[in-house]
């Protein structure tokens, strides 16, 4: 079963299940965005510009800090290698396009942030599903018997784990009753997934390491969860009267 | 309670933290990133023999690749290029054809249109595929001067600046 899935989904194939999960997470998160005070098109646009914002800022920002190799080759910049991306940039610039958009229809902060939410718990779902398929965010060898046999041991099926922390996750944020905190729903995914990784990074067999021995992504981890207590704290206190923050 | 959380996350991140955790020594070569890539030995179509850890102490890339692959023909011009570019600097292609699922015949008409200098392998039986767990064609692992994977690209084809990016980062 294993065999075929990542045989059926084997790179560069595995984009189309991040492309289903987009996809399926946008069509959930129509259902509910106008309870957020976000209608169905401004969140279609608002998604749709920070994607083409994500694709554009990555390959931009990724060509020029590596501006000598486009230097012979400028046209590359239109190349479909998705290789050529820089994540991390296409993500600042997706957060900021968003942004702005959000500024321009003057759309509720958290309330924006709250209709996102079902895209972000699928796509976590279909991120784990490409990491299995290709065998990226592999785990330390193990000997218990639900280790998977990849790169020549048996590992820890971290892909797995995460892959059913997000589904439980999805789950929570999906079927939770109360939905009248602007920016719970959201915080609540944030924590979630922080505390899922900050966890599961523990079994990982390609952590990167920091002061020697320490994982780096659970630092980061326990860094949002801190930053994320902090708002929750805050809106428990204030909580009646609370209201949310308008993009002007 | 929150403080509770990130006590507990603290210690956890206390308790698996393992100056050994994103070693790879030791472990056995695979075609993964930060690996050591899998040897392999093949003759080449002037019918030598060329190993993989003959080269190691320079910049390696290993071509997976097949006559019949468009993607793998659409970017052998630009291997060419890049290898014409990086050789003097220690940078070696070794491209392997799929002979076990391609035609002979067909290799060295491919080569001489493309005008490729590189050495040319053949992969008659399928090993060096199987040890690459070849799944897509073309297959593009950049290997560093100690014969660890720094790269992996599945599917193509590469662009040049693709190309030059990667072969500067095993080049280092």
């Amino acid at each position: 079963m294993l065999t075929l899935f990542r045989t059926l989904f084997a790179p560069p194939r595995d984009i189309i299940l991040l492309v289903a999960a987009l996809w399926i997470g946008l069509a959930l998160a129509e259902k509910r965005s106008e309870r957020h005070g976000v209608s169905k098109d401004a969140l279609n646009n608002l998604t749709f510009y920070s994607l083409f914002g994500f694709l554009i800022g990555g390959r931009i920002l990724f060509a020029l800090t590596n501006y000598s190799a486009f230097a012979e080759s400028p046209l590359n910049i239109f190349s479909l290698n998705i290789d050529l991306f820089d994540t991390a940039s296409g993500f600042l610039v997706a957060a900021l396009v968003g942004f702005a958009y959000g500024k321009k229809l003057n759309l509720p902060f958290w309330g924006a942030l709250d209709a996102l939410t079902p895209i972000l718990a699928f796509l976590a779902i279909g991120l784990h599903l490409s990491h299995l398929a290709a065998g990226t965010a592999f785990g330390a060898p193990t000997n218990l018997p639900w280790g998977i046999e990849l790169w020549n041991a048996t590992r820890h099926p971290t892909q797995i784990y995460e892959l059913i922390a997000a589904l439980i996750i999805f789950g929570i944020i999906w079927f939770r009753k109360s939905l009248f905190t602007p920016g719970i729903v959201f915080l609540e995914f944030v924590a979630l997934t922080a505390g899922a990784r900050l966890f599961l990074e523990a079994f990982r067999g390609d952590s990167v390491l920091v002061f020697g021995e320490f994982r780096l992504a659970q630092i980061i981890a326990w860094a949002i969860l801190c930053v994320v207590f902090f708002f929750l704290s805050e809106y428990s206190t204030n909580h009646s009267s609370r209201s949310d923050l308008r993009l002007q | 309670m929150y403080a509770l959380i990130l006590l507990l996350g603290l210690v956890w991140i206390y308790l698996s933290a393992d100056e050994n955790a994103a070693s790879f020594a030791g472990t056995p070569a695979a075609p993964q990133r930060n690996f050591l890539a899998p040897d392999f030995s093949l003759p080449t179509t002037d019918g030598e023999t060329m190993r993989l850890s003959d080269f190691r102490g320079q910049a390696v890339l290993v071509n997976l690749w097949a006559t019949w692959c468009p993607p793998c023909r659409a970017e052998m011009p630009a291997i060419e290029k890049v290898y014409n570019e990086y050789k003097d600097e220690g940078f070696v292609v070794l491209a392997i054809d799929m002979t076990y699922q391609d035609k002979l015949s067909s290799v060295p008409p491919f080569v001489q249109e493309h005008e490729l200098t590189f050495p040319i392998l053949l992969d008659e039986t399928g090993e060096t595929a199987r040890a690459y767990q070849l799944r897509s064609l073309p297959s593009s692992f950049f290997i560093d001067r100690n014969g660890i994977i720094r790269e992996v690209v599945i599917g193509g084809p590469m662009a040049e600046a693709l190309l030059r990016t990667r072969v500067e980062e095993i080049l280092k």
